[in-house]
């Protein structure tokens, strides 16, 4: 796989888990979910909330996944077939995934600490 | 992968949408009464079924988790026992914005013709039942709503508050922990009411 895509795939994933996680964790805190998706819908919503824990470490081992990608030692030979690339934009690019997927994580989890 | 995990975001939206099939009709004849500031009617109504088991639930008709607690309650006990000797009584309560108009939805999840709906608009019955079984969390009361009651025949409302129940349980994180405050199992809840169904005489109508 490309090594941009693999990383923006990983970064993209880990929010996105985050973004599920933070639906699933806030089904409760607002009446949203009965008035998107009804009295059945809501509660089929508030069923998978159970699998929130594992949406969020999923997240976070795929956020791991593209910080040791984006910062892992570039391999060195003599030949120009293995140059170095810049992955500045990159890792600019994971940590702010990583700042979002804090920050949705801890939307997430809220309604169990109120 | 970024592929990959979209469709498994979308899966997930259809999913959800396919499970959230437009609500049945709910029935025209789920009556739902407002209650005054004392929850008079609630505690006449009560006291007039003494004689059976009565389950006391408060809940939100917006909230999902208490939807879902309805739906367990449901399958595990009230679509199974018609008997009449059990009478089931649910308080709505507006928490997290749930609305008198949300009543009658959410009372299509107990397929029993022995349940009441009772609307409590300023949430007065739910404060007292706080300060009635004492429900606190760190040193701050915890209003009563998302919580599951069974009561025996021999149990009468006062004019002011609640007993403590044979069996109280809950869905809330802040009393998560605290003793002789269990967390909802559905099963556990069905098993509760069913015993003491069991110690009901067998001809006693309430």
């Amino acid at each position: 796989m490309d090594k941009n895509k693999r990383v923006w795939g990983a970064a993209g994933g880990a929010v996105g888990l985050g973004g599920v996680a933070a639906a699933l964790g806030t089904c409760c805190a607002a009446p949203w979910a009965v008035t998107l998706l009804g009295v059945t819908g809501a509660v089929t919503l508030a069923r998978l909330s159970a699998y929130q824990p594992y949406l969020l470490v999923a997240g976070a081992i795929l956020l791991g996944l593209a910080f040791f990608w984006v910062y892992r030692p570039e391999p060195q030979c003599d030949d120009e077939s293995c140059a170095p690339t810049t992955r500045r934009r990159q890792r600019v690019a994971v940590w702010i995934a990583a700042l979002v997927f804090a920050a949705i994580s801890a939307l997430a989890l809220l309604p169990f600490v109120l | 992968m970024n592929r990959s995990l979209l469709g498994m975001v979308a899966a997930f939206a259809l999913g959800l949408t396919a499970c959230s099939a437009p609500d049945a009709p709910a029935a025209s004849t789920a009556k739902v009464t407002v209650l005054d500031a004392n929850a008079s009617q609630l505690r006449a109504d009560f006291n007039a079924a003494k004689g059976s088991v009565r389950l006391l639930l408060l809940v939100d008709p917006a909230c999902s988790v208490c939807l879902r607690g309805l739906d367990d309650v449901n399958d595990a006990l009230l679509k199974q026992v018609h008997d009449p000797r059990l009478q089931t009584f649910v308080v709505h309560e507006p928490v997290t914005g749930g609305e008198l108009k949300d009543v009658v939805p959410a009372s299509a999840l107990l397929e029993n013709a022995n349940v009441r709906h009772y609307w409590d608009p300023a949430g007065a019955f739910g404060k007292q039942v706080t300060k009635s079984l004492d429900l606190m969390h760190r040193g701050e009361p915890v209003f009563a709503w998302d919580v599951w009651m069974v009561y025996d025949g021999d149990t009468v409302l006062p004019a002011n508050g609640v007993v403590e129940p044979n069996l109280f349980m809950h869905q809330l994180p802040k009393l998560r922990g605290e003793p002789g405050r269990p967390m909802l199992d559905g099963d556990k809840f069905a098993a509760t009411a069913r015993e003491l169904l069991k110690q009901l005489p067998e001809r006693q109508r309430p």
